[in-house]
């Protein structure tokens, strides 16, 4: 194909004008222009739009198109007397103002954007601070934030203290496997800026910026210039968490500093009940060891030198993240930190690592990344010297006191000191410790007998828990912003090592709206002076995306809108208007949209009313037969397009039939997966569904590249890509899972005892309650024999797990 | 109709299922389709079509192919190709010397230190005297069944995207794995067993997970299915407490109740396929622990895989063998059989030998030779390799050198070796090669898209055809890239 650099004909390129409303009247009358649009190309086909669907579908389709969850049966009872002539309307402005819609709406812009709460490629860790955007995003879409300013906040929300909504330009995966290699580090950096550029492109223009990477666009007028250009804006963006501002945090991080130091004191004190170590002992009277922390007391002695060998681990060479060797002084001193002189000494050391080196052993830093292995397969030693005879008492040890891992624990070894005199003998050793077992979590049974020590155990935890809210609360995965991007060049053919000329930060060239920086002419909003080079270059970038006379940014996010009301945009392809792309099946229709969504302040919500309140959204969907043969697709809309729901749609749809839904919003999310720990994470699926786990499925933890193991397989992005549009698969193994899975079991036993609760001890009530309940409506009298003769045979669990696996459940209609 | 009335889009979304499910019945579709015909607009992309009813009903390749079926065995974690298949004398002549023009070399985990020969010795095998070393002495017997291809490069030098590059031709996430475009393309010859079977080792996954067998963009139901003769697949089976009679009952209320909802729906094929689902799964329920149960294996069977072994993860693995040979028997179209894992950390349970090769090294080899090369023995006695291809990878090569201060190898996407064997490809033949030190691939050097091309090849398909539409482009398995490498195709 040839390149099209200089073609900016194409229509997503010019400018939004809006047309005039066509005068067609076909088959019902128009409730908006919607209609008279939608009439007019059914008309040119010959086909004429279907009748207003029935009120119970009408109000199913509503409730779970809006909010993702069934209307209750009262809910339908209210709707069906209401024969006003609003009563209608006034659904849509009660489920359109319900925090549901939020986390309906929400669920689909974080597919739009390929968020996810884990890295990730080789070691896919969690990023336990990444929630706050999806809690950004479902706030947004409930506050019916204008859509300009949802843009520029998630580009440059920094600037405006929005520093959430910044979880999009960071929200893709990243390869967190760091090497000296120059060569791979810089790939790594070009790839995460690919990322940057590719969904920002995708997202709000419609466009494959990536594709202009190692060349000129092959479709659309973008030059590779344009690719860095935008590059360039994103260059002082980098992947990682940054504290949230927030208004107190002077008083926060005093408390914390007061908190921490006596959490210090309480494990001190703690430490005092805890039995001396006996390396002659020949029962194990002390605890096992574990990865976090090891204590060792024995009787005050003199030393000049310790020495700790390890003889065996958990597995590979040992690791030990800091060795603390206290004074046996009223309030002891680490004398082993490198501060007070001590000098450190190793056996080995792993070779070629700038994270663990022999003096990261009292470098007085905790955590993996400062710490010492050996390079002797499950043994090897470290000695402190220190810098005069003291007299000692304790030491502390461990592993990673991050709880980041767990291998190369030590499990046997000793500890010995030395006087000037050179003669080692041993204080405290494994000998005494019971036998390791990962598995258990004990505090001391010493501790657990003692009042006073209860006491202090009790305060232990409640300083922990308020230390965890002190230092965790802030911190927010929204990348790390030094203000001083680096120069961007050119790449040939995008490879990271063939620069070439300098790039300047700039937007897509064949847009014809000006990139500005250094601007304080903003939307209404009041922007800080004194921005840095890498602020000013992601404002001007949000606001030229933002800027009304930008042709594809209002269109796009229309586009959007229409799509998860209908099944399909208006284009086919939402997040392509280029060449590549399908084209708009109602080119006016979309400019009309699109122009009202402008007028209208970019009110989402706008849109999203004249939508649902169209005559064409109220059709009903039989598939009329003459209709099917020209257009099998129904991209006409001469009915409403009957669809599978999504995953998350089903999942909460069961719990809100079965009546455990907990509609608590906000804030981590829970998990599908059990928990683990290992270096590369592995993400078992949960057996067991705790009530933590019935929140809706937007608050379950999005983990990369895996799904959740039982409605994951209804098409669930694993959010390695962008999925701006989902599939709508049947597969066997989604009917194994909503058949066997432990969540329907458990379920369908919670909906049985609902429908004990609810309906009493008659079969032909409770049937007909889980028929209201499941499918919003009554059961005719097969139903009832059909039903009532299953409930007797198999009882009413039975029955309920094959009514949560029924069509008229699974599909909106 | 000319081609600017169909977009690429539009082309896309005649090969959706879309068009089959609602167009498959109406006669505007098949009038549509023979004109595209006419005006041989299709005749480079010819609509993929599959009924979401049917999914892995076998459909036809673009040409004849060479191969039915696809074994992938994936050494996980690197296998060094200096130590087990890529001989070279100069290595050895030149051991404990630094390696000419490395200086300032770092490669993924630093510095280098001198050149280090083979840690297992290189002996002549078979009818060709290939030069193999004895790390894996059983499959070293079989040198004149294998076509080797030493002369493999990779993208990355980073476990994580050469592992997504070798099973889904990118480096990063979010792309669609080898397994999933075979089936899609194909379906398969078994409509009660799932038609991509990914086989995970009894240690558990390698580094990329499920990306190893992700559907990406692709249709959900071409996702491979994980599991292993330990690990079934998940909720497959019938609750404990649902009775065998409960269940049918069961079966027959659901189906009662989806007929009624289609009658009130007709002409919506989508119900239909859910249907349809339910019955597939109820088939599956019966064949996937038929598949996965050893029980009828002969004992001389189970004593050739090592099935019995008083290592417990050499038998694992032995197992998931004579389950990939049971699968293919079966007529399941593409299997990948994983060696090696991540979980454990490096090297531990896998063949990342980055400081203590030799220990490593041992217990690995132990665990995948006999059982491996009684697969192929197995596949090849019951004339099973006529019409399967099994392909051995690993995600790239080690270095020549140790690195500074250790006793292993560190990372080498430059050059390294593959091997095939079965349906279209050459017998006892090597392909391509490494230079002096086995350090980078200098004569007819390969690619992965290469390899995946020839893949594809022999399935009868061209890689250049096998497309479909994501975020503005017809991706393929190959990206842009991509050659059937012909020289090995016999």
């Amino acid at each position: 194909m040839a390149d099209s650099t200089n073609d900016n004909a194409w229509w997503s390129l010019k400018p939004v004008k809006r047309p005039q409303v066509p005068s067609a009247q076909v088959g019902l009358p128009a409730r908006n222009p919607i209609d008279s649009f939608v009439a007019a190309e059914l008309r040119k086909d010959g086909l004429s739009p279907s009748r207003e669907a029935d009120r119970r579908t009408l109000l199913r389709r509503l409730y779970l198109n809006l909010t993702g969850l069934p209307p209750t049966p009262e809910e339908l009872a209210a709707f069906e007397k209401n024969k006003s002539p609003g009563a209608y309307e006034e659904v849509v402005e009660r489920l359109l103002a319900s925090p549901r819609y939020g986390e309906k709406w929400g669920r689909h812009w974080l597919d739009t954007v390929r968020f996810a709460e884990s890295n990730g490629f080789e070691m896919n860790q969690p990023r336990p601070n990444a929630w706050p955007y999806r809690d950004y995003v479902i706030r947004a879409f409930n506050e019916d934030k204008p859509f300009d300013r949802f843009v520029t906040e998630q580009i440059a929300g920094d600037i405006f203290g929005v520093d959430e909504a910044m979880g999009f330009l960071v929200g893709g995966p990243w390869d967190q496997v760091k090497s000296p290699d120059p060569v791979l580090t810089a790939n790594q950096r070009v790839d995460e800026l690919h990322d940057m550029v590719g969904v920002t492109g995708s997202t709000f223009l419609g466009l494959t910026v990536g594709c202009a990477r190692c060349h000129n666009h092959k479709f659309d007028p973008i030059p590779q210039k344009d690719y860095f250009a935008m590059k360039a804006v994103f260059e002082g963006v980098k992947h990682g968490e940054r504290p949230l501002r927030v208004s107190d945090m002077e008083a926060r991080n005093k408390e914390l500093a007061a908190k921490k130091a006596r959490l210090g004191e309480v494990e001190t004190e703690l430490e005092n009940f805890e039995p001396l170590a006996n390396p002659l002992a020949t029962n194990a009277v002390r605890l096992p060891v574990n990865a976090r922390k090891n204590l060792e007391r024995f009787a005050p002695v003199q030393a000049k030198r310790l020495r700790f060998t390890i003889a065996q681990t958990t597995q590979a060479e040992p690791c030990l993240d800091e060795l603390e060797v206290f004074t046996a002084e009223k309030t002891p001193r680490n004398i082993a930190l490198a501060s007070n002189g001590t000098k450190p000494t190793a056996s080995s050391v792993y070779p070629n690592s700038e994270i663990h080196r022999t003096e990261h052993i009292n470098d007085g830093r905790y955590g993996n990344g400062r710490s010492w292995i050996s390079n002797e397969g499950g043994k090897g030693w470290v000695e402190l010297e220190f810098p005069e005879v003291v007299t000692i008492a304790k030491v502390v040890w461990g592993r990673d006191r991050e709880q980041r891992f767990v291998d190369r624990l030590a499990v046997d070894y000793k500890i010995e000191v030395a006087t000037e005199s050179n003669v080692y003998h041993v204080v405290a050793s494994s000998v005494d410790r019971q036998k390791y077992d990962a598995e258990k979590k004990a505090d001391s049974p010493a501790l657990a007998s003692n009042e006073a020590a209860k006491k202090l155990l009790s305060e232990r935890a409640d300083l922990k828990s308020r230390i965890a809210e002190l230092s965790n609360g802030p911190m927010i995965y929204a990348g790390t912003l030094d203000g001083k991007p680096e120069i961007t060049h050119l790449l040939y053919r995008g490879e990271a090592m063939q620069k070439r000329e300098e790039v300047k930060p700039n937007a897509l060239s064949a847009i014809p709206v000006a990139f500005a920086l250094n601007t304080n002419a903003g939307p209404a909003a009041k922007i800080p002076k004194d921005l840095t080079d890498d602020q000013q270059r992601r404002l001007a970038l949000a606001q030229w995306i933002g800027n009304p006379n930008n042709p594809l940014t209002a269109r796009v996010m229309v586009n959007r809108l229409w799509q998860y009301h209908f099944g399909t945009g208006l284009i086919a392809t939402p997040s392509d208007f280029g060449k590549n792309g399908a084209k708009p099946t109602h080119p006016e229709l979309l400019d009309w949209l699109t122009s009202e969504f402008i007028d209208h302040g970019w009110s989402m919500k706008h849109i999203q009313r004249l939508i649902v309140n169209s005559a064409t959204y109220r059709q009903a969907s039989a598939a009329r037969r003459e209709c099917v043969a020209v257009d099998a697709n129904t991209k006409l809309l001469w009915r409403f397009p009957p669809r599978r729901s999504d995953a998350e749609v089903i999942r909460d749809s069961i719990l809100a039939v079965t009546g455990k839904l907990d509609l608590r919003m906000g804030g981590p999310g829970f998990s599908f997966f059990e928990a683990n720990e290992n270096y590369v994470r592995v993400y078992s699926p949960r057996r067991e569904w705790p009530p933590e786990t019935f929140r809706r499925m937007v608050y379950g933890t999005i983990v990369r590249q895996r799904t959740d193991g039982v409605f994951g397989v209804f098409d669930c992005p694993d959010a390695g890509q962008i999925a701006p549009k989902r599939g709508t698969s049947t597969t066997p193994l989604q009917a194994l899972n909503l058949l066997n899975s432990s969540f329907i079991m458990q379920q369908a036993g919670f909906f049985a005892e609902r429908l004990q609760r609810e309906a009493g001890a008659d079969s032909t009530a409770q049937i007909r309650r889980a028929f209201a309940l499941t499918f919003q409506r009554e059961p005719d009298r097969k139903e009832i024999s059909a039903s009532r003769k299953f409930v007797r045979a198999e009882g009413l669990s039975s029955f309920c797990r094959a009514m949560l696996n029924a069509n008229e459940f699974i599909f909106v209609f | 109709m000319d081609e600017n009335t169909i977009s690429n889009a539009g082309r896309w979304m005649l090969n959706r299922r879309d068009f089959l499910r609602h167009g498959g019945t109406g006669l505007s579709a098949v009038a549509l389709l023979s004109l595209l015909r006419g005006q041989e607009l299709l005749a480079d992309k010819t609509p993929l079509q599959w009924s979401p009813e049917k999914p892995f009903a076998p459909r036809a390749p673009h040409f004849k192919p060479k191969a039915k079926n696809v074994v992938v065995i994936f050494c996980s974690g690197a296998l060094s190709h200096l130590d087990a298949w890529d001989y070279k004398p100069e290595l050895i002549k030149r051991h404990d010397q630094p390696m000419p023009g490395s200086a300032g070399l770092v490669t993924f985990q630093g510095e280098n230190g001198n050149l280090v020969k083979p840690i297992w010795d290189f002996h002549p095998r078979g009818q060709s005297g290939k030069m193999i070393s004895d790390l894996l002495p059983n499959l070293a017997d079989m040198a004149d069944d294998f076509c080797f291809i030493h002369s493999m490069t990779a993208k990355s030098n980073t476990h994580g995207p050469a592992e997504n590059q070798m099973s889904t031709g990118f480096i990063l996430d979010g792309f669609p794995s080898m397994g999933a475009w075979a089936t899609y393309a194909l379906g398969s010859e078994n409509q009660n067993l799932p038609a991509f079977v990914a086989i995970p080792d009894p240690r558990g996954v390698p580094q990329m997970g499920p990306n190893h067998w992700s559907a990406g963009f692709l249709p959900a139901v071409f996702q491979g299915t994980a599991f292993n003769t330990e690990k079934g697949i998940p909720n497959l089976e019938t609750p404990r407490e649902i009775s065998s009679s409960g269940e049918k009952n069961t079966r027959e209320f659901l189906k009662f109740l989806n007929d009624r909802h289609l009658a009130q729906h007709p002409g919506d094929t989508d119900l239909s396929a859910r249907i349809a689902s339910y019955e597939l799964a109820a088939k599956m329920q019966l064949s996937a622990p038929e598949v996965a149960d050893l029980k009828k294996e002969s004992v001389a069977t189970l004593e050739m895989y090592g099935a019995n072994d008083s290592n417990k993860v050499k038998a694992g693995f032995a197992r998931n063998c004579i389950l990939a040979r049971r699968l293919v028997e079966r007529g399941v179209r593409f299997v990948q059989l994983f060696n090696g894992a991540y979980a454990m950390g490096e090297g531990v349970g896998n063949w990342d030998g980055h400081r203590t090769l030799k220990s490593q090294y041992d217990v690995h080899r132990t665990i995948l030779d006999q059982p491996c090369a009684a697969l192929i023995n197995d596949l090849k006695q019951r004339g099973l390799l006529e019409d399967t291809l099994v392909v051995f990878v690993t995600e790239f090569g080690r270095m020549p050198t140790f690195q500074k201060g250790a006793s292993g190898r560190d990372h080498n996407p430059h050059g390294f070796t593959v091997w095939l064997t079965g349906a279209g490809v050459k017998r006892g033949f090597s392909y391509g090669a490494t230079d002096e030190f086995g350090y980078k691939a200098v004569e007819n050097v390969t690619t992965i898209y290469d390899l995946h091309a020839t893949l594809l090849h022999l399935l009868g398909l061209d890689h250049q055809r096998l497309n479909y539409y994501h975020n503005g482009a017809e991706r393929r398995l190959t990206d842009v890239h991509g050659e059937v490498i012909r020289g090995i195709l016999s």
